[in-house]
């Protein structure tokens, strides 16, 4: 039995905290490391810059001297979009209308439940940004699971303590996202939701047949994306280097605490939701030019922000949750290492 | 004076007889006079079962032969037996334009038709008839049928046709066939096709391509289960009981077909479109329960077609339309029958967008260009999608605009209305997008239904309206005007054929287009003008500037090319030329006090079929940089989205 399973097989501490106080916790403890948003914040425009540089090029090329740039300056250029969209290939080819304020945030979600395709220059941007929070995520949950700032030194040695381990795990989920995406998604919207609308002649009920649908795909999604953070939550604070063992000791926990953790997990999704809904109400258009850009630009990327502040309480409410109910507060089996003895030292 | 009394009082009777006459509905189906020649008339019984999805008919069609020649067989349309299997050639063509799926299909989800009996003037023919396959030699197509007569049938000979049949309707096919209890038949009785002087007009069925027929009466009986509401060409004039059935008895004069509808869903709703020059026209609208919100959106868009179509081009003389609002999944919106159509909405429509408006108002508008003029929807569909394509962008323009971009996520379900994009008549109403993809696919000339099956839309809906409002933009509107109504009032009722129209064009508008329908029409060429070159430098006291204009395209403008040269002084230059045949490029070359701004080739984009409008200007001041930074800051946007959607699964 290990240690952890041991701890597991003790009583609830008392006063472990429910799904509400872990949730204000952990946005507690996300607020208290601002240095974690900006530092992801950082990953996703460096991410993105080099495409949207690349595109930006695509772009003027296209338009060249042409007058056409006047009008696509000042607003939208709707024919010349077009125009472009007829020749574009590769990166060229995302560059349509929905990318418009808040379409982009529809364009999005409804590909990731519609498991749309991307073009690959999209797919390998996404998989570098995939590793970089693979790479980030063991110094980030450390940090937030010591509720202490770690300085850099103790954050990149999590990072490194954990990278490699996280990369094992994440084949795991590699596995499993791809059997998600690639068989359950196709047999439900595919296979059966076709011969459950085959003879329904009420759009409204063949949209409710999809939100079922929806909800089905959504909720294995969600559990599997739960237990893989509670498996991380598991892996960094009590130092396993078992990633199987990990994932099983998460579903241990996830089950045997499933109230809160289902309400934990519902509660940061309630946060996601009224992201969206707020930049749903405010999210601008393309009608400006000069200053008015740059105030569209900044409000997408206070959105993005905010969307990457979210993911950060996801974790941290529930290495809150974690901790209140195996630990306590604050508790971190692997003890903080010291410069020059960490890890990403020694790599140096 | 008596006489002078007299004669007034012969204008005012006629004055009050003309006023009452198109103040009252004539919603009766009679036309009186005949407006066509009534060639070919059918009378004809059917019964539909709707558990076994099948239709029983008979049918005695009156058909006299108007050409100049003796026929020596009759030829029949059995479009159903297209979706027979997957080797017909309605089928092979669909799967070349990559509608593959569409042969995953259980088997009573086929259709087909099958001959009972046919007798030509008393004398059974059944033993006779074959299938034949002129297209395409395609021995598995069973859409065409031959019956070779006894004696022949000479010209003005009238010849009394019976046939039975009995037919199974399939899950929708082009717009035709059943989904769940939702019945839309069309194309669905055996059906003569046209004689010619060259012989008998009668195609297989393709994928691509429509319809053709002749003009006649219809008088058709239908047998449904009683309390279903049905829709149908015609008038209804009669109604009786037939057990668990209502017999529906529909009469229409001066048609070239007829199609039919009915559900135990529909919502039925009237209305009616008045006025002060055009008859009235009583409107019908089967609805869909969950559409009901959206009644008022059908009829106001079938009265901007009747009213805009009927002062430009001519009344609609029927008196009544039905509207039909199709079933989901039913496949059948959007298209069009003689005084009735298909609409086609969705549950969700906001406002401001042209759904169902848009669909409505094209559907409704092909009464004139199909119903009322009759061209040859196999060989020249352009004739009257085209036509329609451009005669529905005027006249949405006229009344919803603006009207903005939509776009649809979460399976489609979703719309999501996108206020920067006001789309314009000319790009966007003529489907420029679809044109300039498709541009070199075909001529227009080729006959439609050998069009490539992916692209041939292209060329028959959006290179026609494009063509057209190009003619509207270079000649004026008053011109166009009166060349449309001029051919409508000249070939309504008939068979016009493409040199009808173009004898038209070049006779109202007094000059010989022939050059412009020879690019747009004999050809596949496309239009692409730029400015390929605009420098301007000082030397000494002056600015040498040279403007070179390319024709990077095969087409050429028949007429003067308009070039623009903006001045930073404010001095705008003009340049009017012809280009020949052999003009490839023209450089412009000025020597003045200022330096020059920009260059512009059809600065008023009259010539809408050119396909790369970005290369028609240059500016020694681009703003290429700006506009490109700010659309990549909004794609940036996007993309970070992108990124979070997967980060959620790190």
């Amino acid at each position: 039995m290990s240690g952890a399973d041991s701890q597991a097989a003790l009583p609830r501490p008392i006063g472990s905290a429910g799904p509400l106080p872990a949730a204000i916790d952990g946005i507690r403890r996300v607020n208290r490391a601002p240095a974690l948003l900006a530092g992801a914040f950082a990953l996703t425009v460096l991410v993105s810059l080099p495409l949207a540089v690349a595109m930006r090029g695509l772009l003027a090329q296209h338009l060249g001297d042409s007058l056409a740039a006047d009008s696509a300056a000042g607003g939208v250029n709707y024919d010349w979009m077009q125009e472009f969209a007829d020749q574009a290939t590769g990166l060229g080819v995302t560059f349509k209308p929905t990318i418009i304020g808040f379409g982009a945030v529809l364009d999005n979600l409804s590909a990731f439940l519609d498991n749309t395709s991307r073009p690959v220059v999209v797919v390998a941007a996404a998989s570098i940004y995939v590793l970089g929070w693979l790479f980030l995520a063991g110094g980030i949950i450390d940090r937030l699971a010591r509720d202490r700032a770690t300085r850099a030194s103790g954050f990149f040695s999590a990072c490194g303590v954990f990278f490699f381990r996280f990369l094992r795990l994440a084949a795991t989920q590699w596995i499993v996202y791809a059997f998600l995406f690639g068989a359950v998604h196709p047999w439900l919207f595919v296979g059966l939701y076709p011969r459950l609308i085959h003879d329904v002649t009420v759009e409204r009920t063949a949209f409710m047949l999809r939100v079922a649908l929806y909800l089905v795909f959504g909720v294995l999604v969600a559990t599997c994306s739960m237990i893989f953070d509670y498996a991380k939550v598991r892996a960094v604070v009590e130092d396993r280097r078992s990633m199987l063992g990990s994932i099983n000791a998460a579903i241990g926990f996830v089950w045997r605490n499933a109230a809160a953790a289902v309400l934990l997990f519902a509660l940061d999704f309630l946060l996601f939701v009224v992201a969206i809904a707020i930049y749903g109400l405010v999210a601008p258009g393309a009608g400006g030019r000069g200053l008015m850009v740059g105030a569209a630009f900044a409000l997408g990327q206070v959105y993005v922000a905010g969307r990457l502040w979210v993911k950060l309480v996801f974790w941290s409410s529930e290495t809150a949750l974690f901790q209140s109910r195996l630990a306590h507060a604050g508790y971190v089996a692997r003890p903080e290492p010291a410069w020059p003895d960490s890890p990403a030292a020694d790599m140096m | 004076m008596p006489r002078m009394r007299l004669a007034s009082f012969a204008a005012l009777t006629f004055t009050l007889v003309t006023t009452t006459a198109s103040a009252q509905p004539t919603a009766t189906g009679t036309l009186d006079p005949a407006r066509s020649p009534r060639n070919a008339s059918y009378t004809i019984t059917a019964r539909l079962d709707p558990a076994t999805r099948t239709i029983t008919g008979s049918e005695t069609i009156t058909w006299r032969n108007i050409t100049q020649k003796a026929t020596t067989d009759l030829q029949f349309h059995l479009y159903w037996n297209a979706w027979k299997n997957p080797r017909s050639t309605f089928m092979r063509e669909q799967a070349l334009s990559g509608f593959g799926s569409e042969v995953v299909r259980r088997p009573d989800e086929w259709a087909h038709m099958d001959i009972g009996s046919v007798t030509v003037g008393g004398v059974d023919r059944t033993a006779s008839r074959r299938f034949v396959n002129l297209d395409d030699d395609n021995a598995n197509d069973e859409t065409v049928m031959q019956v070779p007569l006894a004696s022949p049938i000479l010209p003005g000979a009238t010849a009394t046709i019976a046939v039975t049949w009995t037919a199974h309707v399939p899950r929708t096919f082009a717009r035709t066939g059943a989904v769940g209890n939702f019945f839309f038949i069309a194309q669905w009785f055996p059906k003569l096709g046209v004689l010619q002087e060259e012989g008998w007009n009668c195609h297989q069925f393709h994928s691509g391509t429509e319809f053709f027929s002749d003009y006649g009466v219809y008088d058709v009986s239908l047998s449904v289960p009683a309390g279903w509401p049905i829709g149908a060409t015609g008038v209804e004039r009669e109604r009786r009981d037939d057990g668990s059935h209502t017999v529906h008895r529909f009469y229409q004069e001066d048609v070239h077909d007829f199609a039919w509808t009915t559900s135990p869903d529909y919502l039925v709703r009237t209305a009616r479109f008045e006025h002060p020059t055009l008859p009235p026209v009583e409107m019908r609208l089967l609805l869909q329960p969950e559409h009901e919100r959206q009644a008022e959106r059908h009829f106001d868009a079938t009265r901007t077609t009747l009213k805009y179509y009927g002062e430009w081009f001519g009344p609609y003389p029927y008196g009544h339309i039905t509207i039909v609002d199709p079933a989901f999944q039913s496949g059948a919106g959007g298209m069009e029958y003689p005084t009735l159509f298909t609409a086609g909405t969705r549950w969700l429509a906001p406002p401001r967008v042209t759904t169902p408006e848009g669909v409505t108002v094209h559907e409704a508008g092909h009464q004139f260009w199909y119903g009322i003029v009759g061209s040859n929807e196999f060989e020249d569909a352009w004739m009257d999608e085209g036509f329609n394509t451009f005669s529905t962008a005027r006249a949405i323009a006229q009344v919803y605009d603006p009207n903005f971009l939509v776009l649809r996520y979460f399976g489609g379900f979703i719309p999501w209305v996108f206020r920067d994009i006001a789309l314009g008549r000319e790009t966007e109403g003529n489907r420029l997008a679809g044109y300039r993809h498709d541009a070199r696919s075909d001529a227009q000339s080729t006959p439609s239904f050998r069009y490539f099956p992916s692209s041939g839309g292209s060329i028959t809906y959006n290179k026609t309206a494009l063509w057209l409002n190009t003619l509207e933009r270079w000649r004026g509107w008053p011109t166009l005007q009166r060349i449309m109504s001029t051919y409508f009032a000249r070939w309504q009722f008939k068979h016009p054929k493409p040199q009808d129209f173009f004898a038209v064009a070049n006779e109202v508008s007094g000059q010989d287009l022939t050059p412009f329908f020879d690019e747009v029409y004999r050809s596949s060429n496309v239009f692409d003008y730029g400015i390929a070159d605009l420098k301007s430098v000082r030397e000494g006291d002056l600015y040498h500037t040279t403007v070179v204009v390319r024709r990077y395209g095969e087409a050429r403008w028949p007429d003067f090319l308009r070039v623009v040269i903006d001045f930073r002084n404010g001095k705008q230059v003009l340049e009017l030329q012809r280009w020949e045949e052999s003009d490839r490029w023209k450089a412009y070359v000025y020597d003045g006090p200022a330096q020059a701004l920009s260059a512009q080739v059809d600065p008023n984009g009259v010539l809408l079929l050119d396909v790369n409008y970005t290369n028609n200007s240059k500016t020694l001041a681009p703003r290429s940089g700006a506009a490109a930074t700010k659309w990549s800051t909004q794609w940036m946007v996007w993309l970070q989205e992108c990124l979070l959607s997967w980060a959620a699964l790190a």
